[in-house]
């Protein structure tokens, strides 16, 4: 892989070069949750693939950390670091939640249930479709581990 | 003058629905229900006073932290604010304009839009000349998406060079912030009380019964107080005097025959009260369960397609069946056992401390406790079946995964390890229901001990006064003790539905929620005051720069004008969601335009009696629905009166005849739900009769012909041929081949009528989308040609 280059231009945008070939790409976990640091596929615009990096590993430093500035953006998801309340609506349930990225309420259909994505870690996937990661339940506070109980495990 | 009434009625939705709209976004999630005060004033001084036109919230800054920054379109110019201090969501701080730091350009600068979704943020960036740096990068969650692709469908169209003038910036913001909690669910769970009184309203019309069976109920209550205090006569003043000597033995037997009948009358009373009480209540329940499913369906009827588009059918199916069955145990059990329970604990409560102050405190002070014990036991037995029925979806999940799925899992030799996964599962929701179980069978004993304890307590403190005897001042009778051994016993049932109280207000509630949801729900389309009937209907057609969007103000189709002569067959091609459904679903008047005007035989759609022309409009779908029932129900379902003759000539024209005489039961087959028991082929031929015997004046073909084999779509296509003829026909097609006798071709991409004319013509076009689409399909069909 050593000829694949990757730079992030001013406007966050990253451009990767593959032999005399330089397009704007966009980055795409194939195992965002299972194997999150391997298989990175580059896509350009029309959605096909340029590259697939197996692992971050066969890059140099800068193209490397050009990646993972790229992935962060576009593997973002709300982290939940501590539970306020969950309550049952009629429909809906709704959670009061403190993310790693600041406050934040959100209402998840009642039969959609928070989905196991590791051995300790959680999503959960809010009607408009963002998505609130627990990495581990057993970090939580007490009072959050109590509120989340009924849905995970 | 009709027109203007209609507009209000619009108008008076519309406020309706925005007021909702905020009152979600308020209630439910943390961001402003509109863009503060400050910042639009902020924006607006920036632009010299021009208005805001449409925003959006960015909810995410550069380093993806949640945030404040509006993203604002004005007619000319588009500004993002920023809050200058990041201290908390302060709402009073956000009104003063100098708290927003303002970036405005001009939107003639815009070159490009560049979008760049991720899993939860997106990064939408408005582009300069390319190598320039981007003129404003924002980011946001998915909640605010339809906000952002409304401001970025505004500034693509002037891209494009079309201009989009939206309006009521505040109602389109809320509306598409709160469009997903809506959709799940379509209100703000309110009070309580207001929804219970609104479901007692529905007593209303049987007073009558009401008022007998909560009499007859509070009978109940009333004479239930009665043995036990008789007990306590007879001991007091009738066995003990007597064998004191101090009653004449004769008196005190006719008193005591006379304490018997009383007791006895009493029970006789009680039952035939209990009886009225039932049978009143469990009948008028029903009723108004009845009474809620006619209003329901009925309603239900009269809703606009887009409701169906917006709600699981199944959801729809529960609350006709299911929530109103749960209201008429409510209103058939719940209110009175309720309301008699509170009046039953109030007056044993009286009674007992009346007799005795002391022993009546004893008893009576722990049963707040009692009922708050049950409540939270009710609390938590209540998570514990959330995970039980998490659990349990689980197993199913599985069921309706590999039963359908068997084929693969035989093909790939999976089954030990489907039943592996099955056994695992169905392990871990034995666990929890024996959590439940273990809950459960701890807490009743356990309660019914300390119901227990208390009655020992009773003991405790009555006998020594008892042994006092009754000369001593604080004493206390046999008789009295007796009376108030056996009112305890009667207190233990009212603490439970006390106790329960919460639980049964919850379940009644949101089911009423449910079912309210439902008839709150308005009609999108109305019929004006006085309708036009259009008889005959010629089949005239005209689209005068109709626009429309299902949501937003993202716009399906964009100024499509045409006129269609009675009889024409038009063909509509073009790439999907290029708006061909669209313009059938308009014709069909299943949703009104956003914009333009619809004109059937040169009248507006709107004024138009929808029942009337709806008859004379049909239509064949690709996939057909026949209702359960057999084929010759099927066949008459818009004309239950047509005889039989014209319902075989019907067969014989859409080329079903011959099939349907070879099934056993001929045109009394009874065809499935969904019309299993026939292919997809025959299904589609029942329809097509079925449209035939409606005899439309104006008829809809949805890609009527995919999806079989050849020798079915000859046949379908000679139906079709013979159901055409005559009639206004509007085909959508994917197989420009079906489309031969098509008079004329649209050719629909991006919401546009982009091409029309004949098949001809369209060809003669050099670059023509249609002569492309054309042009491939050959192709295609070189090597296929047989397979199909």
């Amino acid at each position: 892989m050593r000829s694949l280059r990757l730079e992030r231009q001013i406007d966050g945008q990253l451009w990767a070069r593959t032999g005399d070939r330089e397009v704007r790409v966009k980055v795409h976990r194939c195992f965002p949750w299972s194997e999150p640091g391997r298989f990175v596929s580059l896509r350009d615009a029309e959605d096909e693939e340029v590259a697939l990096v197996r692992d971050a590993g066969e890059l140099d430093a800068s193209s490397r950390a050009a990646l993972e500035d790229a992935l962060a953006e576009a593997g973002f998801v709300l982290e939940v670091t501590r539970i306020h309340a969950v309550e049952e609506e009629v429909e809906i349930r709704y959670w009061r939640v403190e993310t790693r990225q600041g406050p934040r309420s959100f209402q998840t259909r009642r039969d959609d249930w928070p989905r196991e994505v590791s051995a300790a870690g959680f999503l959960i996937r809010d009607v408009s479709g963002d998505l609130y990661y627990v990495r581990d339940t057993g970090a939580l506070d007490r009072e959050s581990r109590e509120w989340l109980w009924a849905y995970v495990e | 003058m009709r027109q203007r009434a209609e507009m209000k009625r619009r108008e008076e939705m519309k406020r309706h629905g925005g007021r909702m709209d905020r009152e979600i976004v308020a209630r439910y999630t943390n961001q402003p229900g509109k863009m503060p005060a400050g910042a639009r004033a902020a924006i607006e001084a920036e632009w010299d006073g021009a208005p805001v036109q449409l925003y959006a919230l960015a909810d995410l800054d550069a380093r993806l932290r949640l945030a404040e920054t509006w993203v604002a379109l004005g007619a000319e110019c588009l500004a993002v604010a920023h809050r200058r201090k990041i201290a908390g969501h302060d709402s009073r701080a956000a009104n003063a304009p100098a708290e927003w730091e303002v970036r405005s350009v001009p939107r003639s600068s815009v070159r490009a839009v560049s979008e760049s979704p991720g899993l939860s943020g997106t990064m939408l960036s408005f582009l300069a000349e390319p190598d320039e740096p981007p003129l404003a990068t924002v980011r946001y969650t998915h909640r605010q998406r339809r906000a952002m692709e409304n401001l970025r469908f505004v500034v693509e169209e002037q891209l494009r060079g079309r201009r989009v003038e939206p309006a009521e910036p505040d109602e389109t913001y809320a509306e598409s912030v709160a469009a997903p909690i809506r959709e799940a669910q379509a209100l703000v769970a309110g009070s309580r009380v207001a929804v219970i009184w609104r479901l007692l309203g529905y007593l209303r019309p049987y007073r009558r019964e009401v008022t007998i069976g909560l009499a007859a109920a509070g009978l109940i209550t009333l004479v239930s107080l009665i043995p036990p205090y008789l007990a306590g006569y007879l001991l007091d003043d009738v066995v003990r005097p007597v064998r004191d000597g101090t009653l004449d033995l004769s008196r005190g037997t006719l008193a005591a025959w006379v304490a018997v009948g009383a007791m006895a009358l009493v029970y006789v009373v009680r039952q035939a009260g209990a009886l009225v009480r039932l049978r009143m209540l469990s009948v008028l329940g029903e009723w108004v369960a009845r009474d809620l499913r006619t209003e329901l369906y009925e309603h239900l009827q009269r809703l606009s397609l887009s409701f169906y588009m917006r709600k699981k059918t199944g959801s729809i199916i529960t609350r006709v069946s299911s929530d109103t069955d749960r209201l008429w145990e409510f209103l058939a059990f719940g209110v009175v056992d309720v309301s008699l329970s509170l009046v039953m604990l109030t007056g044993l409560g009286i009674v007992l401390v009346s007799l005795d102050w002391r022993l009546g405190l004893v008893m009576t002070a722990p049963v707040p406790l009692f009922c708050w014990a049950i409540f939270l036991h009710g609390e938590r037995i209540q998570r514990l079946f959330m995970r039980a029925w998490r659990k349990w979806s689980g197993v199913t999940d599985i069921l309706s995964d590999t039963i359908p799925g068997m084929r693969v899992v035989k093909t790939f030799n999976q089954e030990e390890r489907e039943t592996r996964r099955f056994d695992r599962r169905n392990a871990s929701v034995t666990e929890e229901y024996n959590r439940i179980h273990r809950m459960w069978t701890t807490f009743w004993p356990g309660l019914m001990l300390a119901v227990h304890g208390t009655t020992v307590a009773v003991w405790a403190f009555a006998l020594p006064r008892l042994l006092e005897g009754p000369g001593a001042e604080p004493g206390l009778s046999a008789g009295t003790f007796v009376s108030f051994l056996l009112y305890t016993t009667m207190f233990i049932g009212s603490v439970e539905i006390i106790g329960q109280m919460a639980r049964t207000m919850n379940r009644a509630t949101s089911s009423a929620h449910r079912v309210f949801e439902v008839l709150d729900t308005e009609p999108e389309i109305v019929e004006q005051p006085r309708p036009v009937r259009l008889e005959p209907l010629a089949g005239r057609v005209s689209f005068d720069s109709v626009t429309f969007g299902y949501d937003g103000v993202r716009q399906v189709l964009r100024g499509v004008s045409f006129d269609v002569e009675p009889g024409e067959m038009i063909g509509l091609v073009g790439p999907s969601g290029g708006g061909k459904t669209t313009v059938v679903n308009l014709i069909a008047r299943f949703y009104d335009t956003t914009g333009g005007t619809i004109r059937i035989d040169g009248v507006d759609i709107r004024s138009l009696e929808i029942g009337h022309y709806r008859r004379q409009m049909g239509m064949v779908l690709q996939d057909p629905y026949l209702f359960h029932g057999t084929v010759v129900e099927n066949i008459r379902y818009g004309h239950p009166e047509a005889d039989l003759e014209r319902v075989i000539e019907a067969g014989r024209a859409a080329n079903a005849h011959d099939f349907i005489c070879r099934l056993p039961h001929g045109y009394d087959t009874v065809v499935g739900e969904r019309g299993q028991t026939l292919s997809g082929g025959e299904r589609q031929r029942v329809s097509i009769a079925r449209a035939i015997l409606h005899d439309p004046r104006i008829l809809i073909l949805d890609e009527a012909t995919s999806a079989v084999d050849t020798e079915t779509e000859r046949k379908i296509q000679e139906a079709l041929d013979r159901l055409v003829a005559g009639r206004t026909v509007f085909a959508i097609a994917h197989r420009l081949s079906t489309l031969h006798r098509a008079s004329r071709l649209f050719v629909m991409k991006d919401g546009r009528l982009a091409e029309a004319g004949t098949h001809g013509e369209l060809l003669a076009k050099q670059d023509g989308i249609y002569r492309r689409l054309h042009e491939m399909q050959l192709e295609l069909q070189g090597p296929r040609q047989g397979e199909d």
